[in-house]
């Protein structure tokens, strides 16, 4: 009879726990959801927010065996806010969302503008979005954005989602900047957030832009002068003030946000040839370490020294050059210097003077200066930032060139 | 005397099973609420201030031999004071076992089981906590062997994965809220030390009771490095923690973590190991509370209670009416309690007890 009633216990312990967790898994059955690969948020006329929603579905294979492209299907709905949005999608396709294949969140920039951290507390708050999600500020509609995010060179477009920020490493005219970042920098007293800066190439933007310089170094999402089968391009950053978009970094700006907090690996620059006046030199630069920085408060405010080393090999060869003349590979890193210094203070003075926001973190160095927590937030760093001043030092060693060493 | 010896290691490994278990929840974020950017400099100093009372418990246990706690509260004050004594500890293993595992329960609910009532989730780890005390202390500890390296090891690999967004400069400002915060008030730190308490039960059990002072100090010094490399994660990888609250730091801290394209999602097997260092910590804790009423009571066969001690750590858990009640009795109340209990109560009949042995 023991015996009987221990394994009849044991059974209906088995049971219960069948029934009581069977709700949880039930309800991430992969029939019932529908997983969503991008999300925009653009402002709407009636004061709330136009929430979009990419789908994908798996790719289909052709009777040939060839992989076709699979196509992306995109939804909007208008709410208040981002949960409501989701319960009014939820019933209008009939299945559960399910953010955890979210790869890209999409503000246009008047949402930025406004603030975003209400969005950003939110979707960190869903135990689906990851950490890694890239979050863009889109020059143009954000909807617009996601609909002309069409795959190129891949077949679906999460791939394209999970690859088109490592251009970042071998450019630096775009960042990684996630939304596990942009929260950690949001609740940062000594940094602020960036975010990718995304817009429509000169053959499909929506709003033309003005084209000021059709120089690579100066471009910028929606300025480029990119034509191609995508419409969407991300060049440069938004940067921001605590939660508000204050303002924008083109593409060598963004570089030397990507050197100032030592994301770059490696990089061209484009200097004048000291040999030829009229002749521009193509140099593909390393960093040899991470940049030193010295920070002191001189008279109240802060006085930041930076200090870089890179070393450097000649790309672009003309006829009749010699690259292994150490006075001429000398004159070259000479030049390759003064121009990052000034390309670099331009941009220091930029972030401190125009935007007022500290997005390479320089307030961290701050903290030394103090003895205890209280002393640094009565001296309010973010306040100061915009009086600091910068002294830029580069230390490039153009080596050679690449495989051609005499023309 | 107990029949179950335990060796150096093992003996190390439960001290340590209960950090880890506190480490997972809201423990870390908890030191450096309290002392802030001056968090390392406190663990350091807490470490050291342990490792004092550490050798101190030890000079003090030198003259009861084999004994444990109870048998020296009850060579102090008699059989009423041991069976007080003897209470007020049972209580103290069972409330914050209990605590701790709603909370844990209850984060775990939110990431993985929605849908799920907490109090199955619960069950599920009574179940596994008194299935592992049927089969024996023995088990317990081989298993908690094997795990608490690993779990020891995840936290290690959270550190080392998320190395890259390292700012050491949040050391600075170095005296975070202030001198007195720091070394004075910040004492109050010590209570995440809670692994002593199994010091006080822990000399009958060991196989080489002359090795004790060297567990003791050994485990205290573990302790301390442990502690020093979470709040560590969370100072100078995620500062962004300390303001937000996240409800299992070191669980999103493991969200960051990727290796390429290739290996992605890697939290759900950190959790898996934390489950299961949970479920050791709480045999371990059950199995303890037992042999206290053990010596209590008399009673022969502790295998019949095993499961009482069980549902009574489920109504305990249960009691607290939503996450923000027990959080609170987690955060607010639980270093108090505890301070009081291992470092007040526990040095305090020791100290009386060896006055009384030089007496006579």
């Amino acid at each position: 009879m023991k015996y009987f009633i221990k394994k009849f216990f044991i059974v209906l312990v088995i049971a219960l726990f069948l029934v009581a967790f069977s709700q949880s898994y039930n309800s991430l059955s992969i029939d019932k959801l529908a997983y969503v690969v991008a999300i925009g948020v653009d402002s709407s006329q009636s004061g709330g927010y136009n929430f979009s929603f990419q789908f994908t579905t798996v790719t289909s294979t052709s009777e040939s065996g060839t992989s076709e492209k699979s196509p992306s299907i995109v939804n909007s709905v208008e709410a208040q806010s981002i949960g409501s949005a989701i319960n009014l999608m939820n019933t209008y396709i009939g299945k559960r969302l399910n953010l955890s294949h979210c790869k890209v969140i999409i503000f246009s920039e008047d949402v930025a503008v406004e603030g975003i951290s209400k969005h950003i507390y939110t979707l960190m708050n869903d135990t689906q979005i990851r950490p890694s999600a890239n979050i863009v500020v889109s020059k143009c509609n954000a909807q617009y954005y996601i609909e002309n995010s069409k795959p190129i060179l891949e077949n679906l477009i999460t791939k394209y989602y999970d690859i088109f920020d490592n251009s970042s490493n071998f450019t630096g005219y775009t960042a990684d900047a996630n939304i596990g970042d942009f929260l950690n920098n949001l609740e940062c007293d000594t940094c602020n957030p960036v975010a990718i800066l995304g817009g429509m190439n000169t053959e499909n933007a929506d709003n033309q832009s003005d084209m000021t310089e059709n120089k690579a170094s100066s471009a910028k999402s929606n300025e480029s002068s990119i034509t191609g089968k995508r419409g969407s391009e991300n060049i440069g950053l938004a940067v921001f003030k605590d939660d508000r978009m204050v303002g924008e970094l083109n593409a060598y700006e963004c570089l030397s946000y990507l050197n100032m907090t030592h994301q770059a690996k490696m990089f061209f620059i484009t200097i004048q040839d000291p040999e030829k006046e009229d002749n521009y030199l193509d140099i593909y630069i390393s960093p040899l370490r991470s940049p030193k920085v010295d920070l002191n408060i001189i008279n109240g405010s802060p006085y930041i020294k930076v200090k870089f080393e890179f070393s450097g090999r000649i790309y672009s060869i003309d006829s009749d050059r010699e690259y292994l003349d150490t006075k001429k590979l000398d004159a070259i890193s000479t030049s390759c210097n003064s121009y990052i210094e000034s390309t670099f203070s331009d941009y220091l003075y930029k972030t401190s003077r125009e935007f007022k926001s500290d997005i390479n973190g320089f307030g961290k160095y701050a903290l030394s200066k103090f003895l205890t927590t209280k002393d640094f937030e009565n001296y309010n760093w973010n306040k100061n930032y915009k009086d600091a001043f910068f002294s830029v030092e580069v230390n490039t060693s153009v080596e050679s060139s690449i495989l051609l060493t005499e023309t | 005397m107990s029949k179950i010896k335990i060796g150096t290691t093992e003996a190390v490994v439960v001290i340590l099973t209960v950090i880890i278990a506190h480490s997972i929840l809201s423990m870390p974020r908890n030191l450096i609420v309290r002392t802030q950017s001056a968090t390392i400099i406190n663990i350091i100093y807490v470490t050291i201030i342990c490792t004092l009372i550490v050798l101190l418990i030890c000079k003090l246990f030198k003259k009861f031999g084999n004994s444990d706690i109870i048998d020296i509260s009850e060579y102090l004050g008699g059989k009423v004071f041991k069976n007080i004594i003897g209470s007020i500890f049972i209580l103290y293993f069972i409330a914050s076992s209990s605590i701790l595992l709603r909370n844990f329960c209850e984060a775990l609910g939110i990431v993985y089981f929605q849908m799920t009532p907490i109090i199955f989730i619960i069950f599920l780890f009574i179940i596994g906590s008194c299935f592992s005390n049927r089969l024996g202390f023995n088990v317990s500890l081989k298993v908690n062997l094997i795990i608490l390296p690993i779990a020891f090891l995840s936290v290690a690999i959270i550190f080392i994965a998320n190395a890259k967004n390292i700012d050491i400069q949040k050391i600075f400002p170095i005296l975070g809220n202030g001198f007195g915060n720091t070394f004075f008030t910040g004492l109050l730190n010590i209570s995440a030390f809670e692994g002593i308490l199994y010091l006080y039960f822990i000399p009958p059990y060991l196989k080489e009771p002359e090795k004790y002072k060297k567990i003791s100090i050994l485990s205290t010094l573990l302790s301390g490095v442990y502690l020093l490399l979470c709040v560590s994660i969370i100072l100078f990888i995620f500062s962004s923690f300390i303001a937000t609250n996240e409800i299992m730091p070191l669980y999103s801290a493991a969200r960051y973590i990727s290796f390429g394209n290739f290996l992605q999602r890697l939290e759900s097997i950190f959790m898996l190991i934390w489950i299961i260092a949970f479920i050791s910590y709480l045999s371990i804790t059950c199995k303890f509370a037992i042999s206290v009423f053990k010596k209590l009571t008399n009673i022969k066969n502790t295998k019949e209670i095993i499961n009482v001690f069980g549902l009574l750590i489920l109504a305990i858990a249960m009691l607290p009416k939503n996450l923000a009640v027990s959080t609170f009795l987690e955060t607010e109340i639980y270093s108090y309690v505890s301070i009081a209990v291992i470092f007040v109560l526990g040095i305090t009949i020791l100290i009386l007890a060896n006055l009384k042995k030089k007496k006579t």
